[in-house]
């Protein structure tokens, strides 16, 4: 028969207190080299205590007090590692890119329907004129009217760097929603796809139709390249997770989907500064005739390459 | 007493020992949720008194600064929108303020912390789960879930676990006033539950009725003291003697 319940307390409870003390201080970070090794050798026997509790006190409160107390302890314990910023260096110079190669299928099928999305919506209006009233949005269908940019308003109204970081947080937002409703099945990442697609794809042939072709260029041509790029590598995510969801393969669908989401996010993660930099040239560059539209154009091809330089060779020298 | 009705997250440790961790559900993720979107509103409610403030003021003073101040609340928005629950989950070990009161935590399926990666998976989720409004989907989700896991979490691999204020000090507390009856020498031991049933009791006392504290107080005596007539009358004269008499008894058992 083990020791009494109380007694066993009594006996323990110092060493419990101690370990309880340590992890407070570990929290706060002010932990010294010694008491780490104390906090080790402490958790040990908390664990062989909530072993011994398992066996002889289940179901009581000192059970349920050591699984609490491992729990915390194994959590600071099997921290993952903590050197952030030389993590966030080795993800943009390897992890990133690679990433994004080797789930290349998903992000050309992404295109794929993207592009589609830009053909029937460019199809429909450009056969049939009237189909623009019910696919381009009827503010935009005035300025298009008019025979004016919707975009040359907003450098009036609002300073460039105010506009840069609105569209910034705007586009982020687009990005994510099309990566997360890939837990859809993959069904909410092919309704934003396309659906955005049809939209650019109805806009610019509506503005073509109007004789508005050259501004349109003018304006998208700058941030467009990279842009579009970092819409479709969410959807390339967004569609990741909605495979694993329907397709799991040889795993557990739960599991297929954690392995899935870890990778797919980091193509969201990576996209996201990118992002950033794009909303300021479509902030300070693109409305507005400062530049000339083939200066423009020459920016966009440049940036648009330079992306995906950066993403089919970044990390491919260094061991595969 | 006993946590069968609320499911745990079982981990096996590298030191070959089983844990078992409470899962947190609907409700307590509902609170957490709560105080964290109520710390948000105070916070723009601040932002925005400052920042009309600045906008408006009178002096002009503060007039060539507008634009950047507008750049920071559009950075400001997003931030709370979006980076608010990854930040803070990676900076204070799977906790938001929100979580850190109500005693909730995020971790891994195997029991682990969370890194980035999983954090920012879920919180970007949060957007799935809130459709089509009120965290529909996620509450869905997590009632049909074993763990109460939202759609989120599913995807980052990652759940919630409540922290317990556990008191030890019900078990070495000592009694109140000298016991009327000392030790009745012959006596059964007490088995772990028995002592948790008897701790569990003394606990609660003062809070209960004094018709079922008398009771419960009379039901535990007559099953653990082992008592002759005489001294049964005498613990059981008022309900501090009897309880008095239950704390010795635990007491004895050491």
């Amino acid at each position: 028969m083990a020791t009494p319940l109380p007694a066993f307390v009594a006996r323990r409870r110092p060493d419990w207190d101690t370990l309880k003390d340590l992890l407070a201080r570990q929290r706060a970070g002010t932990l010294r080299l010694e008491e780490l090794r104390t906090l080790d050798v402490l958790y040990r026997k908390a664990a062989a205590d909530l072993a011994h509790a398992q066996t002889f006190y289940a179901g009581t409160d000192v059970h349920r007090f050591l699984n609490q107390l491992c729990g915390q302890a194994y959590g600071a314990i099997y921290q993952p590692p903590r050197e952030r910023w030389a993590a966030t260096l080795a993800f943009f110079r390897r992890d990133f890119p690679r990433a994004l190669r080797a789930n290349g299928a998903f992000v050309a099928a992404s295109t794929g329907l993207f592009v589609l999305g830009i053909l029937l919506g460019a199809l429909v209006v450009l056969l049939e004129p009237r189909g623009a009233e019910l696919l381009v949005p009827e503010h935009l269908r005035d300025f298009i009217a008019r025979k004016e940019m919707w975009t040359d308003g907003i450098l009036s109204v609002a300073p460039p760097n105010a506009v840069a970081s609105g569209i910034a947080t705007n586009n982020l937002t687009v990005i994510i929603v099309t990566f997360a409703s890939g837990i859809l099945l993959g069904l909410g990442t092919v309704f934003t796809l396309i659906n955005n697609g049809v939209h650019l794809g109805s806009v610019g042939a509506l503005c073509v139709h109007e004789g508005m072709g050259p501004k349109l260029f003018d304006f998208i041509a700058a941030h467009g390249p990279v842009e579009l790029s970092i819409i479709v590598i969410a959807g390339g995510a967004g569609l990741m997770v909605g495979q694993a969801l329907i397709d799991p393969g040889e795993l557990p669908r739960g599991q297929a989907l954690v392995l899935r989401g870890r990778e797919a996010v980091k193509l969201v993660l990576g996209c996201a500064p990118f992002l950033a930099l794009i909303a300021v040239v479509e902030g300070f560059v693109s409305p507005g005739d400062f530049f000339s539209s083939w200066m423009k154009g020459v920016l966009g091809l440049a940036l648009g390459a330079l992306f995906w330089t950066y993403l089919l060779r970044a990390g491919r020298d260094e061991l595969a | 007493m006993d946590s069968a009705a609320s499911p745990n997250l079982d981990v096996a440790t590298p030191e070959r020992v089983a844990l078992s961790l409470p899962v947190a559900g609907i409700g307590y993720r509902c609170l957490a949720y709560l105080i964290d979107i109520v710390l948000l509103f105070l916070f723009w409610v601040v932002a925005y008194f400052t920042f009309t403030l600045l906008v408006s003021d009178v002096l002009g003073f503060f007039e060539g600064l507008s634009g950047f101040t507008r750049t920071l609340m559009v950075v400001g928005v997003f931030a709370t929108q979006w980076l608010y629950w990854t930040v803070c989950e990676v900076v204070m070990g799977g906790q938001t303020p929100g979580k850190r009161l109500i005693g909730i935590r995020v971790v891994r399926v195997d029991g682990s912390p969370v890194g980035v990666l999983e954090s920012a998976v879920r919180n970007l989720v949060r957007v799935v789960d809130f459709l089509p409004g009120l965290y529909a989907t996620g509450c869905l989700s997590m009632l049909l879930t074993r763990q109460h896991r939202r759609l989120g979490d599913l995807l980052a691999g990652t759940l919630l676990v409540r922290e317990e204020r556990i008191d030890l000090d019900k078990y070495t507390a000592p009694a109140a006033e000298a016991p009327a009856v000392s030790a009745a020498s012959s006596r059964m031991r007490l088995a772990p539950e028995d002592v948790e049933l008897i701790l569990a009791f003394l606990t609660r006392a003062p809070q209960l009725e004094p018709a079922a504290r008398t009771r419960l107080g009379t039901k535990l005596v007559d099953r653990y003291g082992g008592l002759g007539e005489e001294e049964r009358a005498t613990v059981l004269a008022s309900p501090q003697a009897t309880e008095s008499f239950l704390r010795t008894r635990v007491q004895a058992e050491r």
